[in-house]
């Protein structure tokens, strides 16, 4: 694993643009590393919705609003001076969303946290970027935490936490 | 010319009040409306009203419009017939907030995958004539599990030596089909202690309602465990130990020592770590119930994990 091969998890949250910032700070563009941002799709539940197309609108708009961020989290590491030719962008669909029909490779959304790890070790990243969001004991109970599972599970690899 | 329901009611149920008959409903949208006397059409069958649901919590009758106690009239069966009521609501559990909301489709779709299986409130769901998903239950003919623990006569102590450990036992047993929900990917949503009940006959405990869902990622199981948890608690303690209670027992001096941390992270009044007033409890079992108390810094993730320490910990109680 090489630590100069860097994965970035990207969400619509101000914590993976605090993550970007960060990383971009370190890296600049010091050759020799390159960076994956990764996001990994969250389709909004299919039962909250009264049928297959509202809730195919829904995902729609979700996958807008992710592809979007990961957009701008991208534009965040260039104006900190990481070269676009540095920087590769990965979105993975939902198995859930119908927007993941046809795809190669889908997310099965069990745990975030997981399939991150997956995708950096299959992608040989040595260092995974994540953004923490501050959660409350009760939170963590109840939604889980993506970085406290990551540093929890990852090997043969570091964890950078940004809060 | 269409049937009306005297004409069904005069056929089906000559006992029944012909003065209270009153319309056949092939449409259930307008929930409120449909009451007692009122037959409904589904799936080629009739549905006579006789009332709506009631639940009954912390002391407090709640009517549930859109849950109507039944009578088949072709197969004089009794069925509970759930018509379709959306509500979306955010609910605080602490200092968390989740939007928690009611889905026929989600309900309809776990009955279809645990027919058969007596751990699960068993019924099928078929569409009205416009569309809404109905779901006609079977009546379980049993007690609450919340109840069936309250209505114990014995003290505590009694209590949890003599029926605690075969409690627990079953109820784990109504854990382990929780998790084979979470294994097919689907949850329970709406795990509370009034929502298992004992069945009369075969002593086996069942789940009801499965309409309510939530939308947590990371961890999708999370509010299933803590309702597990929440009973599990209630289980171990035969009752809510709040400061109230507490002090009525043991005199207003045991909750000196007592500290929040010694109550449930979510529910601030309930004690969550019994040992402190109840020193038979084994350290195996106190330490299962203080996952859920505000001291807890590691949680369980999957009712593995939960049971995983459980039974170890009723075998304890056994030696003790």
């Amino acid at each position: 694993m090489d630590p100069k091969k860097m994965l970035i998890a990207v969400d619509a949250s101000e914590n993976a643009q605090r993550a970007a910032e960060y990383a971009a700070r370190i890296v600049g563009a010091t050759p020799g590393f390159s960076l994956t941002l990764l996001t990994l799709e969250r389709p909004p539940e299919r039962d909250l919705y009264k049928d297959d197309a509202a809730h195919r609108a829904a995902c729609q708009a979700r996958e807008g609003e992710m592809r979007a961020a990961q957009g701008a989290i991208k534009a965040v590491l260039v104006a900190g001076g990481v070269p676009a030719g540095m920087i590769s962008a990965h979105y993975v669909a939902s198995c859930k969303s119908p927007q993941a029909e046809g795809a190669d490779q889908c997310s099965l959304g069990q745990s975030i946290a997981l399939e991150i790890l997956d995708f950096a070790k299959a992608q040989g990243c040595g260092t995974v970027v994540v953004g923490r969001r501050g959660v409350s004991k009760a939170e963590e109970f109840l939604f889980g935490s993506v970085s406290s599972k990551i540093v929890h599970n990852a090997k043969n690899c570091t964890v950078w936490v940004i809060s | 010319m269409r049937e009306s329901a005297r004409d069904l009611l005069r056929q089906y149920d000559k006992k029944f009040p012909l003065k209270h008959a009153g319309e056949i409903y092939a449409d259930t949208t307008d929930i409120v409306r449909i009451g007692y006397g009122d037959v409904i059409e589904l799936a080629g069958l009739h549905y006579l009203v006789l009332r709506d649901e009631i639940e009954r919590r912390f002391g407090v009758e709640d009517v549930k419009y859109w849950v109507k106690r039944c009578r088949c009239l072709e197969t004089n069966q009794s069925k509970i017939l759930k018509l379709v009521f959306h509500e979306t609501f955010p609910q605080k559990f602490g200092d968390a907030e989740i939007l928690c909301y009611r889905s026929e489709q989600k309900e309809a779709r776990i009955l279809d995958m645990v027919r058969g299986d007596a751990r699960f409130m068993q019924g099928f769901s078929a569409p009205d004539a416009a569309g809404n998903l109905v779901r006609v239950l079977d009546v379980i003919r049993g007690k609450r599990l919340d109840l069936t623990v309250e209505d114990i006569d014995a003290d505590h102590e009694t209590y949890f030596h003599d029926h605690l450990p075969g409690l627990l036992r079953d109820w784990a047993g109504a854990c382990r089909a929780i998790a084979s929900l979470h294994s097919r990917d689907e949850k329970h949503g709406d795990i509370r202690r009034d929502h298992l009940w004992i069945d009369y006959k075969s002593g086996g405990y069942t789940w009801i309602d499965f309409d309510f869902t939530f939308d947590c990622v990371e961890s999708p199981f999370g509010l299933d465990i803590l309702g597990l948890g929440n009973s599990l608690v209630f289980l171990a303690g035969k009752a809510d130990l709040t400061p109230g209670v507490i002090a009525e027992t043991f005199g207003e001096r045991a909750l000196d020592s007592l500290c929040p941390q010694d109550f449930s992270l979510f529910f601030r009044n309930r004690l969550v770590n019994l040992r402190t007033i109840y020193p038979y409890v084994p350290q195996s079992l106190n330490n299962v119930l203080m996952h859920f108390s505000a001291a807890s810094e590691v949680f369980y993730e999957s009712v593995d994990e939960l049971l995983g320490d459980l039974m170890p910990a009723v075998e304890d109680i056994d030696r003790a």
